[in-house]
């Protein structure tokens, strides 16, 4: 087909853009996502029995603003990696700072205690299980996020991934935060952020992979 | 840069909905990516105007990316760059082209006159085949070191000193020829 053909064929089908739809995409599938997410964790492991009182703790809060922080970093530079020529913006800088953060707080309340609890401080009860239940909580957001990414035009596949990683690792702590009872910010800062860096290394590994177009 | 204002203004109202500013918006595009793709690929190669076609529908299917609050050139140069990488990816060489660079694709048109081109192809006539093609690659086509060793399977030192030795060559044949 010659090039002047293709340009009025393509021409003849022109209908309005509204602005602000891969946003509504995005967001759309990390609803149904993070629903499936929340419902795994309720019948897989079962919501914390003392949510009630966890929730009247700053801890508990600390720790779900901490991942939703990742969680909004990973969402804007996912939208960003979704338009082609598109920077990775503030949220960039803002992740490793947000980890900064959590770490200032955790190195304060390790110092603060006893020198004798701040081993099982660290290491809680759930070390071991606690970066892989993220990820695999994760992978229904993941799974959303990148069917969202295909219907933008990632050029930076790599990047492009490791941010759907850290948006579904951020959620994806977050909600096993309904079920995961270490409060310490110790914890929180080492055994979650690893959790979501695992999120994040899988979808750099995975993004040329699941991306192209 | 008054493309840039052109260009964008041709998008915006596209995206509107007006097809005859979008099928002009195309059309421009399609003369700066066969320059490009031409730049990058050889003017002869036959897969340039597929590349031309496939980056004006991605243009237009994924026109929905484009962000009015940012520059339309830069966007445009990523779709090109990202069609540009993922063609010698499927043909199995690895290239690297500069992310930063729109001016590559929208640079002004060729400056080569014929008075020009009779005398560049004495010079070039002179040089053995290979060394010519290595000339011909970096000098005209405008391939960076890297793609022009990958495209004749040679080391980057290789084409180097080889481009270098043309250059030398050629400079004496003019130097000769003007006493």
């Amino acid at each position: 087909m010659k090039t002047d053909e293709l340009i009025a064929a393509l021409a003849a089908d022109t209908p309005a853009v509204a602005p602000g739809a891969l946003r509504r995409r995005l967001a759309l599938a990390l609803l149904a996502a993070t629903a499936a997410a929340v419902a795994l964790v309720l019948v897989w492991l079962g919501m914390r029995p003392d949510m009630h009182f966890a929730m009247r703790k700053a801890a508990f809060w600390i720790k779900a603003g901490y991942t939703l922080a990742l969680a909004a970093c990973g969402f804007s530079l996912t939208l960003r990696m979704g338009r082609p020529g598109a920077g990775a913006g503030p949220a960039l800088g803002a992740a490793p700072a947000i980890f900064g953060a959590l770490a200032v707080l955790a190195a304060v309340e390790l110092l603060a205690s006893p020198a004798g609890l701040r081993a099982d401080e660290l290491m809680g009860d759930s070390w071991r299980a606690c970066p892989f239940l993220i990820m695999v909580i994760a992978t229904p957001v993941f799974a959303a996020t990148i069917w969202a990414l295909r219907g933008m035009a990632p050029t930076r596949l790599r990047v492009a991934g490791a941010s759907a990683g850290l948006l579904a690792g951020g959620v994806g702590a977050t909600v096993y935060g309904l079920h995961c009872q270490e409060m310490s910010a110790a914890f929180v800062v080492t055994w979650y952020s690893l959790g979501v860096a695992g999120c994040v290394a899988v979808g750099a590994l995975l993004g040329p992979r699941l991306l192209r177009w | 840069m008054t493309d840039e204002a052109r260009l964008k203004a041709l998008m915006l109202r596209g995206l509107a909905g007006e097809a005859q500013a979008h099928a002009a918006l195309l059309s421009a595009m399609s003369g700066y990516l066969r320059g490009y793709f031409s730049r990058r690929l050889g003017a002869g190669a036959a897969d340039v105007e597929d590349l031309v076609q496939d980056t004006l529908l991605a243009i237009h299917l994924r026109r929905g990316t484009y962000d009015p609050a940012q520059l339309f050139t830069p966007w445009a140069y990523a779709l090109a760059r990202y069609k540009l990488l993922d063609h010698f990816r499927r043909a199995g060489v690895r290239k690297t082209a500069p992310l930063e660079d729109a001016g590559d694709l929208f640079a002004a048109e060729n400056p080569e006159e014929g008075a020009v081109r009779r005398d560049l192809s004495k010079l070039l006539g002179a040089l053995p085949k290979r060394q010519r093609q290595l000339v011909e690659d970096v000098k005209l086509t405008g391939l960076s070191m890297e793609e022009a060793a990958a495209k004749s399977d040679m080391s980057v030192t290789a084409v180097k000193v080889s481009v270098h030795r043309s250059m030398k060559a050629m400079a004496r044949k003019v130097r000769d020829e003007d006493r």
